[in-house]
């Protein structure tokens, strides 16, 4: 089987012939450390924005270069291009959400332009870009069906408060629903149009990225999820699978309040599977792995970046003995590969899929 | 006593303007300053904490709680200086350097607030300096610090040792949170408090005041 005959084996709880592996998100310094061991010609580890235009190319040669040289079956894209420098320290999206830059991951959202309905009511959102899936575009050119091809969409709780802010957002989910709705209305209408393009793209897995929940609970209760959030991401579920598309729901944190709501959704798939949140694969395997595939659970917390190469090699073989059995598992870390994790490590994640993962398909 | 029991049903439900009307009718009722805040305002809050610990209610029920809470000090507060109600102590609260995220920590300065301390949130990327000068100029008994990340959490050391060496370490106590933190991390660094959650964070910083 290729990589993305083993995604898809696993996402409809098939058993491929090897537990699938999978990267959703990695950051540059992680792409360097682990290229080092690959390739040479990296720069020092530097943010993408930092990087000269040869030092960018390198940097995207190199992940694509992982993703073949420790056979990771799905290769992860995003939207590139949407955003504009405002100063040294910020960038604003399309949708005028300004970031912060941070060196220890992803820039944050802290300018939130739409604080009430007069805000909505001037707000003209932006329409989604053919060339802001470029990502994807050259993934599917460089691995030309060899790998499944996931695009990680924002969803509606994610793009609601960054355009709100949360705690406005989760205020105003009292004081004035109907204004959360239009806007989650707003962000799905983009989110549906992308899709569309997505398909065209050549897109196998849509991830509906909506992180949710701490380590403790959801950050909302069900009944605020079910009213306000997850009908519209349903529709991005629904309009995906009608699509030939399969969709897979991200969340970091506790999820099990949820879980049923989100069974019901369709999801084809949950990811991360955070287990300093209680997401354990053996628990989450009996409650629904036959009707869900399970993506994740390998620490990136503790264990990626300060336990040993043992460690790692000992985690990967639980996982795939806690959830592999009758397909509907695809390994990878319980979040993100951050800055923070050790390259080694990640590597030593790679290599022991390929140990312990041999299936009898 | 009616009347500072609805106070603390109006915030738990949330209902600021409830809060502010019947604060008011309390002062007018000749009730004690005192007596509002913490058999009111801080019995709703409390009320609120133990139900979001236990997962029975979810962060916007602890914010629309925490804004009738502040509503309700607001008004109590002039009576509450003319009274010379005693402060029971104050926090300064921020997330580490590097580190942008700020809604765990709000929850924790709610959570705090509605206990009935005075917090000063002073914002997210802290550096060690601002921690120690914001302590020293408010007269702070106690400093939260708080990280998302496992890579910024490092930064708590750096507090914590700064701290140490700094001419407010007696004066001073340091209690750490946030989702990577972990109370063998705490202990690690010499922190002298871990909260695993907000509501905790009350229940920590009450034992380190009465130390």
């Amino acid at each position: 089987m290729n990589g993305k005959e083993r995604i898809m084996n696993a996402l409809n709880i098939r058993e491929p012939d090897r537990v699938p592996l999978y990267i959703h998100g990695i950051n540059e310094a992680p792409i360097i450390g682990i290229g080092r061991e690959i390739t040479d010609g990296l720069p020092e580890p530097k943010e993408f924005h930092e990087m000269n235009d040869q030092e960018k190319v390198k940097l995207l040669d190199t992940l694509f270069l992982l993703h073949e040289h420790f056979d990771v079956d799905g290769f992860t894209s995003f939207e590139i291009g949407h955003e504009v420098e405002v100063d040294a320290g910020h960038v604003a999206d399309d949708w005028g959400v300004v970031y912060t830059r941070s060196h220890h991951g992803l820039p944050v959202a802290t300018g939130h332009p739409i604080g009430g309905p007069g805000d909505l009511a001037g707000f003209t959102p932006p329409r989604p870009n053919r060339g802001h899936l470029i990502l994807l575009d050259l993934g599917r050119d460089r691995f030309k069906g060899e790998k499944a091809l996931f695009w990680l969409m924002r969803g509606t709780f994610v793009r609601s408060w960054r355009l709100m802010g949360m705690e406005n957002l989760m205020v105003q989910m009292f004081d004035n629903p109907e204004f959360v709705h239009r806007v989650a209305r707003m962000v799905t209408d983009y989110n549906l149009e992308q899709l569309d393009m997505l398909v065209d793209a050549g897109l196998d897995v849509l991830v509906v990225e909506d992180d949710i929940a701490d380590k403790f609970s959801p950050l909302i209760s069900p009944k605020q999820y079910s009213e306000f959030i997850n009908p519209y991401n349903k529709e991005l579920v629904d309009k995906a699978h009608r699509m030939g598309l399969k969709a897979v729901a991200h969340s970091d944190g506790n999820l099990w309040p949820l879980l049923d709501i989100m069974l019901e959704t369709g999801y084809d798939g949950l990811n991360p599977l955070e287990p300093q949140a209680g997401m354990e694969l053996k628990k989450l395997k009996a409650h629904c792995g036959d009707r869900l595939c399970l993506l994740g659970n390998i620490d990136c917390v503790d264990l990626l970046p300060h336990g040993t190469v043992g460690e790692v090699d000992n985690a990967v073989r639980q996982a795939i003995g806690d959830a592999a059995d009758g397909g509907g598992y695809i390994l990878c870390d319980s979040n993100s590969l951050h800055p923070g994790v050790d390259p080694l490590n990640c590597i030593a994640m790679f290599e022991a899929v390929k140990k312990y993962g041999a299936r009898n398909a | 006593m009616e009347l500072l029991q609805e106070i603390a049903v109006k915030v738990e439900e949330g209902k600021h303007l409830d809060v502010v009307s019947l604060v008011e009718k309390c002062i007018e009722a000749g009730i004690g300053a005192g007596d509002i805040l913490n058999k009111g305002l801080v019995e709703g809050m409390n009320s609120i904490g133990i139900k979001f610990r236990n997962n029975e209610v979810f962060v916007p029920e602890v914010l629309v709680a925490a804004r009738a809470m502040k509503a309700g000090l607001e008004v109590v507060k002039p009576v509450l200086l003319k009274e010379k109600v005693q402060s029971k102590g104050t926090i300064v609260i921020g997330t580490v350097m590097g580190d942008l995220h700020d809604i765990g920590k709000n929850i924790v300065c709610y959570m705090l607030q509605g206990a009935g301390y005075d917090v000063v949130d002073i914002g997210i990327d802290v550096s060690k300096e601002k921690f120690i000068e914001e302590a020293r100029s408010r007269g702070a008994q106690i400093i939260g610090l708080s990280s998302l990340l496992t890579t910024t959490m490092t930064y708590m050391k750096d507090v914590m040792d700064a701290v140490r060496n700094s001419d407010i370490a007696e004066n001073v106590r340091v209690i750490v949170g946030g989702a990577p933190v972990t109370r063998e991390f705490a202990d690690q660094i010499g922190a002298h408090g871990y909260a695993a959650d907000a509501a905790s964070a009350v229940d920590v910083v009450k034992v380190l005041l009465q130390a």
